[in-house]
C-alpha cells in the first residue's frame, strides 16, 4: 500500500495539451501511472501519447472513472479549472501552478473541504508512490535515481527537498511508500499533519519524514497530533530556515509562506515544538538515514517489550 | 505585497461608495497649504510611505491652519520614516470623531481574515505588533464572503454596543467585498471613526495587493511603478529589481546580506536549507538569490550571477541547487562562465562550487573541465559536500589574500 495514490488510480490531467502537462504526462504513463483522460476545451477529441482529450471534466467523467485530477492550467486559470473537477466529484486534486492568486487559493480550498474533497497544492511537485504510480512532475526523468519502493512516507513543503529527501534515503539503503510534495504556499488544501494521519493509517509505511519550513502552523499542528498520540509511528523532521532570525524581520527568503510573522512561526520554535512532542528533528539531510534507523529500532524494541510485558 | 499608497486607496475606497474624508496628495508645502484652504483651513497631513503605525511615527500631523499644514508638509517631505523617503503627502480633510475603532482583514493558513477592535487610532499600533486580547479575529468562509449580520455578530463580540453596530456590520460587508474585488493581501482601516453624526468614516486606510493578481488588474500598471522605488538597495539590488520588473518570466531577487560566500541557489526549500547549513559550517552568505527556470532567456539570470560576482564582499560563490532541479544545467554554466570571462575574474583565487545536475548537465561539465578554481561536483555529491567545500575554499582564498 501506499497514500493518495497506486497503481490502480485512475488519473485526469487537466491542461494536458500544454507543455508541462505533455512532458509529465509522458513521463507518468512510462513510469506506470494509469493516466486515463485529459481536458483541454476545444482540443477534445485529439489524443497525448495516446491519452485521450475531452473538452470538460464532464465529458471525461461520462466516459472514465475518474479517481484523481490533475491540474496545469496557469496560475489565473485554476480557480475556475478547480471548481470543475469539484462538480464533478473527482476525489483527490493536485494542483501544480505556483503564484495562483491567494483570495483563489482560499476559494478552492474552501470549496474542497466543504465537498469532501481531498485538495494537494497550490504550488505542488506532485506526489509518487515509487514503483507504483506518480502524479504531477515529481521524480523528473528517471524517478529510480531519487525514489525507490520502501517503508518510509515523505511530506514535504518543498518540491526540490522531496528529491533531496528521497536522494538520501535512497544512498543510504532506504525507500519510499509516497513521497507528498504538499506545497510551499500560506494555505494549502491539505495540510503537513493531515499527511501525516495517512502515513499513520497505512499499513506499509514504518516512519515518516518531514520536511518544513518558517511561516504557517503546519509544523505546529504535527507536533500537537504527535503529542495527542494520534501519530504514533516514528517521525523526523527537518526544519530549514533558523537562518532567517539573525536577519531583520519581515525579509522573504524562501517560499511565499516562508515569512516569520511572529517568533511562533520561526524555524527554530517549530524544531522546538517538534522535538517537545516526541519527533525526531535532524539538523542535516546525511544524518536522517541513522536518525530512522535509530527511531525505528526503539519502535522494534518497544513492541517487544509491550509483548513480553 | 504590492502597498497602496493611502490616497490612491481611498479613491478606490470612495468608488465603491465607501465612507471616506475629502483629500488631496501634494508634493509641497505651498500645495499642502492651499489643499488645506479648500478643506476649510484645517486639515490632517500623513506623509504618503508604504508603511503602517505613521501615528506613533510623527508621520501624521494635525493642522489647525494653512500655515500649519504648510510647517508640517514641509517638515516631513524630504524626511525619511521608516526607512522611507518621503516624497508626497496627504492632505485630507480634519474629521471631528467621537470613536474610534480597528478593522483588517488579511489571512492566514486558514483563508481570508478579519481582525476588529473597538479601540482604534494611534494606541492600537503599539497593541497590533503582537494581536492581543483586545483583537477579534474570525475566518471568514471564503465561498460566503462575510455577510453583514455576521460582522454585526463579531462587533458585538468585541464590546461594540448599540446604534452603531448597524452601521459597522453593513461597512465591514461592504469592506470585504472591496478586499476581494481588489485582490487585497491586506485592508487595514485605522482609525474606523464615528463621526459627531454618528456615522463612520475611513480615516486611515492601507491597502496592500497580492501581486500574484496583477495579471488580471491592468488597472495596478501605474501602483507598482509608483511604489517600486521606496525600498533601500544597493546599486547591485536595485540593478536586479530592476530587470525583474522589465524582464517577462519568472521572479528574480537578490539581497545583500553581509557576508563573503555568493550564494547562486534555488528559491524554494533547497535555498533555506543551504543557507542554515552554510551558518552551521561556519561560512557567511553574502546574498540571498532567487532566479527563475532558466529558458532560452537568460538575462535575469545573468544579471543575478553579476551582481553576485561584483559584490566586493564576495570571496567565492556557490551554485547549489537541488537533485531534481528543472532549468537546463548547460544554460546556468554558460551564463555562470560569461560573466566570469567578461569581468576577467580569476577562479583560482575566487573559487566556484557547482552542485548541478539535470538536463545539458554533460555540456556544462565540459565547460568548466580545466579552468582551475571551479569544482563541479559528482552526482553522489550531497547539498551539504557542496556547502563544506565552499566554506572550506573561501577559508583558504582569505587566508591566501591576507598572507
Amino acid at each position: 500500500m501506499s497514500i493518495l495514490i497506486d497503481g490502480s488510480t485512475r488519473i485526469l490531467v487537466q491542461g494536458i495539451t500544454g507543455g508541462q502537462a505533455q512532458v509529465d504526462t509522458e513521463r507518468a504513463l512510462r513510469y506506470g501511472a494509469r493516466i486515463v483522460a485529459g481536458v483541454t476545451p476545444g482540443r477534445g477529441g485529439e489524443n497525448v501519447h495516446g491519452v485521450p482529450v475531452f473538452d470538460t471534466v464532464a465529458h471525461a467523467s461520462s466516459a472514465h472513472v475518474i479517481d484523481a485530477a490533475i491540474i496545469y492550467t496557469p496560475p489565473l486559470a485554476v480557480r475556475d479549472a478547480t471548481l470543475e473537477s469539484i462538480e464533478c466529484a473527482v476525489p483527490l486534486i493536485v494542483v501544480t501552478a505556483e503564484g495562483v492568486p491567494v483570495h483563489d487559493v482560499a476559494f478552492i480550498v474552501a470549496a474542497a473541504n466543504d465537498a469532501g474533497i481531498r485538495l494537494v497544492g497550490c504550488n505542488t511537485n506532485g506526489i509518487i508512490s515509487p514503483g507504483k504510480s506518480r502524479i504531477g512532475g515529481i521524480g523528473g526523468v528517471d524517478p529510480s535515481e531519487m525514489y525507490v519502493p520502501g517503508r518510509i512516507g515523505i511530506c514535504s513543503r518543498s518540491g526540490g527537498m522531496s528529491a533531496e529527501l528521497a536522494r538520501t534515503l535512497k544512498m543510504h539503503g532506504l525507500g519510499v511508500s509516497t513521497c507528498v510534495s504538499m506545497g510551499g504556499d500560506r494555505i494549502t488544501g491539505t495540510r503537513m499533519a493531515a499527511f501525516a494521519l495517512l502515513f499513520e493509517q497505512d499499513p506499509e509505511t514504518d516512519a515518516i519524514v518531514v520536511f518544513g519550513e518558517p511561516g504557517t502552523a503546519n509544523e505546529q499542528e504535527l507536533a500537537a497530533a504527535i503529542a495527542a498520540k494520534k501519530i504514533t509511528k516514528p517521525v523526523v523532521a527537518l526544519v530549514a530556515g533558523a537562518f532567517q532570525e539573525s536577519y531583520p524581520a519581515g525579509q522573504t527568503f524562501g517560499h511565499a509562506a516562508a515569512l516569520v510573522r511572529s517568533a511562533a512561526d520561526s524555524a527554530s520554535a517549530k524544531k522546538a515544538v517538534l522535538r517537545n512532542a516526541g519527533a525526531v528533528v535532524a539538523e542535516t539531510l546525511d544524518d536522517i538515514p541513522q536518525l530512522l534507523r535509530n527511531a525505528l529500532a526503539q519502535t522494534v524494541r518497544a513492541t517487544v517489550h509491550e509483548r513480553t510485558a | 505585497m504590492i502597498p497602496v499608497l493611502e490616497d490612491h486607496a481611498k479613491v478606490w475606497l470612495a468608488s465603491a461608495g465607501l465612507p471616506v474624508p475629502l483629500g488631496e496628495r501634494a508634493i509641497t508645502a505651498e500645495a499642502a497649504a492651499a489643499i488645506t484652504e479648500r478643506l476649510g483651513g484645517e486639515s490632517v497631513i500623513k506623509a504618503l510611505i508604504p508603511a503602517g503605525r505613521r501615528g506613533k511615527g510623527g508621520a501624521v500631523i494635525r493642522a489647525r491652519t494653512p500655515q500649519q499644514a504648510a510647517n508640517a508638509a514641509g517638515r516631513l517631505l524630504g524626511a525619511t520614516v521608516s526607512g522611507y523617503l518621503v516624497s508626497s503627502v496627504y492632505v485630507e480633510q480634519l474629521v471631528p470623531i467621537t470613536s474610534e475603532f480597528y478593522l483588517a482583514f488579511t489571512f492566514d493558513q486558514d483563508g481570508p481574515c478579519v481582525v476588529l477592535s473597538r479601540h482604534g487610532g494611534v494606541d492600537i499600533e503599539a497593541s497590533a505588533a503582537p494581536p492581543d486580547a483586545t483583537l477579534t479575529t474570525e475566518v471568514i468562509a471564503a465561498t460566503r464572503g462575510l455577510r453583514p449580520w455576521q460582522a454585526i455578530d463579531l462587533w458585538h463580540r468585541a464590546g461594540v454596543r448599540g446604534p452603531v453596530l448597524r452601521e459597522l456590520g453593513t461597512l465591514t460587508s461592504r469592506l470585504y467585498d472591496c478586499f476581494r474585488h481588489h485582490d487585497a493581501e491586506l485592508l487595514e482601516i485605522n482609525p474606523l471613526a464615528i463621526d459627531l453624526l454618528g456615522h463612520a468614516v475611513l480615516v486611515g486606510a492601507m491597502l496592500g495587493l497580492d501581486r500574484d493578481a496583477k495579471g488580471r488588474h491592468p488597472e495596478w500598471d501605474n501602483i507598482v511603478d509608483a511604489t517600486a522605488d521606496f525600498a533601500p538597495r544597493t546599486s547591485r539590488e536595485a540593478r536586479v529589481a530592476a530587470i525583474d520588473a522589465t524582464v517577462p518570466g519568472g521572479e528574480c531577487r537578490y539581497v545583500e546580506l553581509g557576508g563573503d560566500i555568493g550564494l547562486l541557489v534555488g528559491g524554494g526549500g533547497a535555498g533555506l536549507y543551504q543557507h542554515d547549513r552554510m551558518l552551521g559550517y561556519g561560512g557567511r552568505p553574502a546574498n540571498h538569490s532567487v532566479t527563475p527556470p532558466t529558458g532560452s532567456d537568460n538575462r535575469k539570470l545573468k544579471v543575478v550571477i553579476e551582481a553576485i560576482i561584483d559584490n566586493p564582499r564576495a570571496r567565492a560563490l556557490l551554485v547549489g541547487f537541488n537533485f531534481a532541479q528543472m532549468a537546463r544545467a548547460d544554460i546556468r554554466v554558460r551564463t555562470l562562465l560569461e560573466v566570469v570571462d567578461e569581468k576577467g575574474i580569476d577562479t583560482a583565487q575566487f573559487p566556484i562550487v557547482i552542485r548541478l545536475f539535470g538536463a545539458g548537465e554533460e555540456e556544462a561539465r565540459a565547460r568548466v573541465a580545466g579552468r582551475k578554481g571551479i569544482h563541479y561536483l559528482p552526482r553522489e555529491a550531497s547539498l551539504d559536500d557542496a556547502i563544506r567545500l565552499i566554506v572550506s575554499l573561501a577559508a583558504d582564498a582569505t587566508a591566501t589574500r591576507a598572507s
